[in-house]
């Protein structure tokens, strides 16, 4: 890459700098600081604020620095009597109407207004006239506004026009009656909306949750990761006398960048709901009696022991690799084989031709550079923010981005092809797909699948989605959740790697939980052992460990009601067998099937490694209390471990086990290369109507189901059937109507959303969430009644 | 020669007449001692002893909550928690003043935006429980309550000196 | 999709028309420049003034987001979204028309309509506008536009007979 450089002199300071950037972008990377309020590196400029006017040679008045591109030879004083002048009278114009409310304002201490305005501002203000005031709008639980304090910078503006894609703030109104909102009240609902906090650079915008519970200098700060989906992103936790006050983005330009989803931002309310679980359990005597840890973990033991290995596991796939692998460790150690971190998934047919682990393909930084990216079975904004907004940017820059989809969902980006299907023939679309790109390529069909894609018929839009993979240089094929939890996942899977390799492009998934490659390396599932090697005894998988009942279970940090494929299944099972739960929440169902409850530390208390989609390993410490006498999971099965008196439990900190884990991975190279070779055989037609599961975004595991203000989002408000107009029409059932839906004896009656982007047939009935706990499949047939 | 210098002082009783000297200067000089607890020396209206917490006349708590004294205290004895009341304000729930470590050094007092937290010129308190030196919220705002007029007026007195 | 999705009926026919040829204006992909247009018409058939569903459903109309319109609807004087009276007045208060006694020129009026600016008479006759900037009319100050026509060099006498003339 030759760039054309030019020379420029910053304080008399000679330096290069890139043609056509501008001033404050060669400044920042000298370490030169320029006041700004309305710039932001990762926002388009606007020049709005003036306060980084500054002083360039030959031109007769100060230039924004955030707007002036880099000239050769231009002479730069950014500290010169005019520019500070300048600068100065900025400020001045800035305060005139800003609030003198510093000691109430949450931003007090970390605001971008009050550090200027030491070095700026006048000590006495001239202006006596009155202050304009603006009366604040309830623009939803995550955001807290006090619009009197804005300064107009617009970068909140920009934010939803830019990063997040759709403009849900503007600036209304017109000199001093402008003012920042979203005109008629309504609340601001991107998922990562959260992040309009952060660049405000004033009081205007702030965390409602945290909203005057404690001050930017008082806490410490903590880096740690988020446990919610496989980005991983990172993050400082502040953490004040113990206890966790709010989560806020780390930098991170491969990871995160500087965004964070709201679901990372706001998820620590949940570690202090009342639901947590703070003092060993047992149930004695068909009671719930508190016990102390050691009668606790010996009871434990006592059940672990007594089953002869005929046991299930079954752990979050958001716990920590360190956890997992203690788990299976422990597990395997006491002949216990079916251990298994894939609770959503129902299709464990492929699982001898697994990749090491369910890798993303690419980085996460990678995504953005795709110029074909064709994703499968995902809802991807609402499944993890922060790869949509990779793949909006690819998007953005001319990548054609394309969906399989069971339904129509909103992108907020370019889509060059959005087919939405039946979700019981995605694999039959997509295998259409598959044909119409060997036929384009010339390339002929691996034999096991020849007769399953030769069935099908592609249409236009199948043919359009192959050329467009085949033209592309980068191209990608992404897995999402839905494809993940599909009854057919493993045809889905085979026939997307034919794909990929017809069409030369890649694969990936988009792993459910944080730590899903850690699971698999950590040997988390019943088909591998630690360091991603074949298990010699393959144990039962998640869903089969309940079908099977077994004699015993262990349960960390799930709730198979809600997490599990068939909840309705795994809760049979559990209440006819011992079950030994760790756990950072407590629930009454789980108080129903339970013989131990083992209170786990939650996020931001224990120390641990996740390893994100692209299998990097980010290690965090503890950095709250915990709650009650929660104790770190790794340490529980540590104890737990010698109880049993197994070999090599004898670790005296996460780190140790991590380079034990380690020790057992050799180099590990990502590879996602299917080798898969089996028929596939059309399902027989499901009849009725035929359920399909979404899991809301803020429903997904257990600590963000108990975020109070996750909770009372648009988002969260999920219990609602939908129904495609047209079956609502046979069956007589209006918008809103109540609705029984049943399945197997069980019946649920709940609200009706008439939806014209469900598929005829199809039920989208959400999973995760309270109303649907244990009712069905997340894929079943159900059937429809009005109630 | 000194040795001799020093018998002849020793002889005459020089230094005990010097000091009776002063004793009987003293006898009938002005006496500076007080009677104290009858008896008390005046004190400046800066004077740094017991804190409390003032009210608006209306009622309402000065505190806002800000942290600042908290921030501001060399010897760690404040402790907030604050929130937002139910009237939208930001309140604290906690403000905890440990006298065993305070220092009377004033800061909290001169950082407070509001001149809600003061220390009065009271130094007559005693703690005769573990625990009872920690001044919460409802004691300093007690004693705010019932000295407020001498603190107002020590406020005033202080004023035009500020 | 969306719950808006439905407010595009609230556009007459020759609306959607008037729309439709100010997107032909613009580049693919620029229909946020035919707003004013659209905002124009709509204010003209809706008694001059503009609601928030109106709002919304240009919005929808050219598939932008609503606060998107909201911003242009509030920014310009030109467009009202509250109800106002029939005939709009806007007197000049810029520096010219200051100089040559605009202000008045407004209290003349506000003490014969019995309103204050911002304020439209009970009847729903006369609508006094708050602000409005510099109409380039200096020469003729100090002055006013009722309902896009100019009126200079005014006078109590003039505005007695304008005023009365508006029905």
């Amino acid at each position: 890459m030759t760039e054309q450089m030019v020379n420029i002199e910053i304080d008399g300071k000679t330096v290069k700098a890139r043609k056509g950037e501008m001033i404050m972008q060669a400044a920042d990377r000298e370490g030169v600081y320029i006041p700004r309020f309305c710039y932001h590196e990762k926002l388009s400029v606007a020049a709005n604020c003036r306060m980084c006017l500054i002083e360039a040679e030959k031109a007769p008045k100060p230039l924004p620095a955030c707007a002036t591109p880099v000239m050769e030879g231009m002479k730069i004083f950014t500290r010169s009597k005019k520019a500070i002048a300048a600068q100065r009278a900025t400020m001045e114009f800035l305060l005139i109407n800003h609030p003198l409310d510093c000691p109430i304002c949450d931003q007090g201490g970390e605001c971008e207004l009050q550090d200027l305005a030491m070095g700026y501002g006048r000590g006495i203000a001239r202006f006596s006239e009155r202050k304009r005031v603006i009366k604040d709008e309830n623009i939803g639980p995550l955001i807290s506004t006090f619009m009197t304090r804005c300064i107009y910078c617009t970068r909140c503006v920009r934010f939803g026009m830019e990063i997040a894609g759709i403009q849900e703030l503007g600036d209304t109104g017109r000199g001093e009656h402008s003012r920042i909102g979203t005109y008629i009240g309504r609340s601001v609902d991107h998922e990562l909306s959260g992040n309009v906090i952060d660049i405000c650079p004033v009081g205007a915008l702030n965390s409602r949750p945290f909203k005057m519970h404690g001050r930017g200098w008082e806490m410490t700060r903590h880096e740690t990761v988020s446990p919610h989906d496989c980005v991983g992103s990172n993050l400082y936790g502040h953490v004040l006398r113990g206890k966790l006050m709010r989560t806020v983005p780390r930098p991170n330009e491969a990871v995160n960048e500087t965004w964070i989803a709201d679901r990372d931002r706001f998820s620590y309310a949940g570690i202090y709901s009342t639901d947590r679980l703070e003092r060993p359990m047992l149930k004695q005597n068909s009671g719930w009696h508190e016990v102390d840890w050691e009668t606790a973990l010996a009871a434990a033991a006592k059940v672990l022991r007594s089953v002869n290995g005929d046991a299930g596991v079954l752990a979050s796939p958001g716990s920590t690799t360190e956890e997992l692998y203690l788990l299976q460790k422990l597990a395997r150690g006491l002949g216990i084989h079916s251990i298994d971190t894939r609770p959503r998934q129902a299709d464990f047919r492929d699982d001898e031709f697994e990749p090491l682990f369910p890798w993303l393909g690419h980085s996460i930084e990678d995504l953005e550079r795709l110029d074909t990216a064709f994703i499968i079975g995902s809802n991807l904004r609402k499944e993890v923010p922060l790869l949509a907004h990779r793949i909006r940017k690819a998007s953005l820059h001319g990548a054609a981005v394309m969906f399989l989809n069971p339904r129509r969902y909103e992108f907020l980006f370019p889509l060059t092809a959005y087919l939405s299907a039946d979700a019981y023939t995605l694999p039959a679309e997509l295998a259409a797909i598959v044909k119409a790109a060997a036929k384009a390529a010339r390339k002929p069909l691996p034999a096991h699948l020849k007769d399953f894609v030769q069935a099908q018929a592609p249409q236009a839009e199948h043919e359009k989605i192959a050329a467009h993979l085949l033209q592309g240089k980068c191209a990608g094929i992404l897995l999402g959740h839905l494809a993940l939890s599909h009854p057919a996942y493993a045809d889905l899977r085979m026939l997307a790697a034919a794909l990929a390799d017809v069409a030369g492009a890649k694969l990936g998934y988009i792993s459910e939980g944080a730590n899903s490659s850690g699971a698999w390396l950590a040997g988390a599932v019943p088909h591998r052992i630690a360091g991603g090697r074949k298990a010699a005894l393959k144990g039962l998988d998640a869903r089969a460990m309940f079908t099977e009942a077994r004699k015993a279970y262990v349960l960390m940090g799930v709730e198979p009601e809600l997490d599990c494929w068939d909840g309705t299944a795994a809760l049979g099972a559990l209440q006819k067998a011992s079950v030994v739960a760790i756990t950072p929440f407590v629930t009454d169902t789980m108080k129903r099937y339970a013989a131990v409850l083992l209170p786990a530390c939650s996020f931001g208390e224990t120390s641990g490694t996740h390893v994100n989609a692209e299998g990097r390993w980010q290690s965090f410490t503890g950095m709250a209390k915990p709650v009650g006498e929660a104790r770190p999971g790794w340490k529980i099965l540590r104890v737990l471990g010698n109880l049993c008196e197994l070999e090599g439990f004898a670790f005296v900190s996460s780190e140790e086990v991590r380079a034990e884990l380690k020790q057992a991975l050799a180099e590990i190279a990502p590879d996602n290369q299917f080798k898969g070779t089996r028929n596939i055989y059309a399902e027989p037609p499901v009849k009725g109507f035929k359920r399909v599961a979404e899991v809301p975004l803020y429903s997904v595991d257990m600590l963000a189901r108990r975020s109070a203000p996750l909770q009372a989002t648009h988002d969260a408000d999920a219990a609602w059937v939908r129904l495609s107009p047209v079956d609502a029409r046979k069956l007589g059932i209006t918008d809103n109507a109540q609705v029984a839906v049943q399945h197997a004896g069980a019946r649920i009656t709940l609200p009706v959303k008439l939806d014209d982007s469900v598929q005829s047939g199809n039920v989208f009935l959400p999973a995760g969430i309270a109303a649907t706990a244990g009712f069905a499949p997340l894929y079943a047939s159900v059937e429809l009644e009005r109630a | 020669m000194n040795t001799v210098r020093s018998w002849i002082r020793s002889l005459l009783l020089v230094e005990l007449f010097q000091g009776l000297g002063l004793t009987g200067k003293l006898f009938f000089a002005r006496k500076v001692t007080l009677r104290y607890p009858e008896e008390k020396t005046p004190k400046s209206p800066r004077y740094r002893g017991l804190h409390a917490q003032r009210r608006y006349a209306n009622g309402e708590e000065r505190c806002i909550a800000c942290k600042l004294c908290e921030a501001v205290c060399p010897a760690l004895a404040i402790t907030i928690d604050s929130e937002q009341r139910e009237d939208g304000t930001r309140r604290t729930t906690r403000y905890d003043i440990d006298l065993f470590k305070c220092i009377y050094c004033g800061f909290c007092e001169e950082a407070c935006p509001v001149d809600a937290i003061v220390e009065t010129s009271i130094t007559e308190f005693h703690f005769e429980k573990r625990g009872e030196q920690i001044m919460t919220k409802e004691k300093l705002l007690t004693i705010g309550d019932k000295y407020e007029a001498q603190i107002a007026a020590e406020r005033a007195a202080d004023a035009p000196y500020r | 999709m969306t719950e808006t999705s439905s407010k595009i009926s609230l556009l007459s026919k020759n609306a959607r028309q008037v729309i439709d040829e100010a997107v032909k204006k613009y580049p693919e992909g620029r229909q946020r420049s035919a707003i004013f247009d659209a905002l124009r018409e709509v204010q003209h058939e809706n008694k001059g003034y503009l609601t928030v569903e109106l709002m919304d459903a240009v919005a929808d109309y050219l598939k932008l987001e609503p606060i998107k319109v909201y911003e242009a609807a509030t920014f310009y004087s030109m467009f009202e979204t509250r109800p106002v009276g029939r005939h709009s007045i806007s007197v000049c208060t810029n520096i010219s028309c200051m100089l040559r006694g605009a202000d008045d020129i407004v209290a003349y009026i506000e003490k014969k309509l019995g309103i204050k600016t911002g304020e439209s008479t009970p009847d729903g006759r006369c609508y006094l506008k708050r602000e409005e900037e510099c109409l380039a009319a200096c020469a003729g100050g100090p002055m006013m536009m009722v309902d896009h026509k100019y009126y200079e060099n005014l006078t109590p006498e003039m505005l007695d007979r304008i005023l009365e003339g508006l029905k």
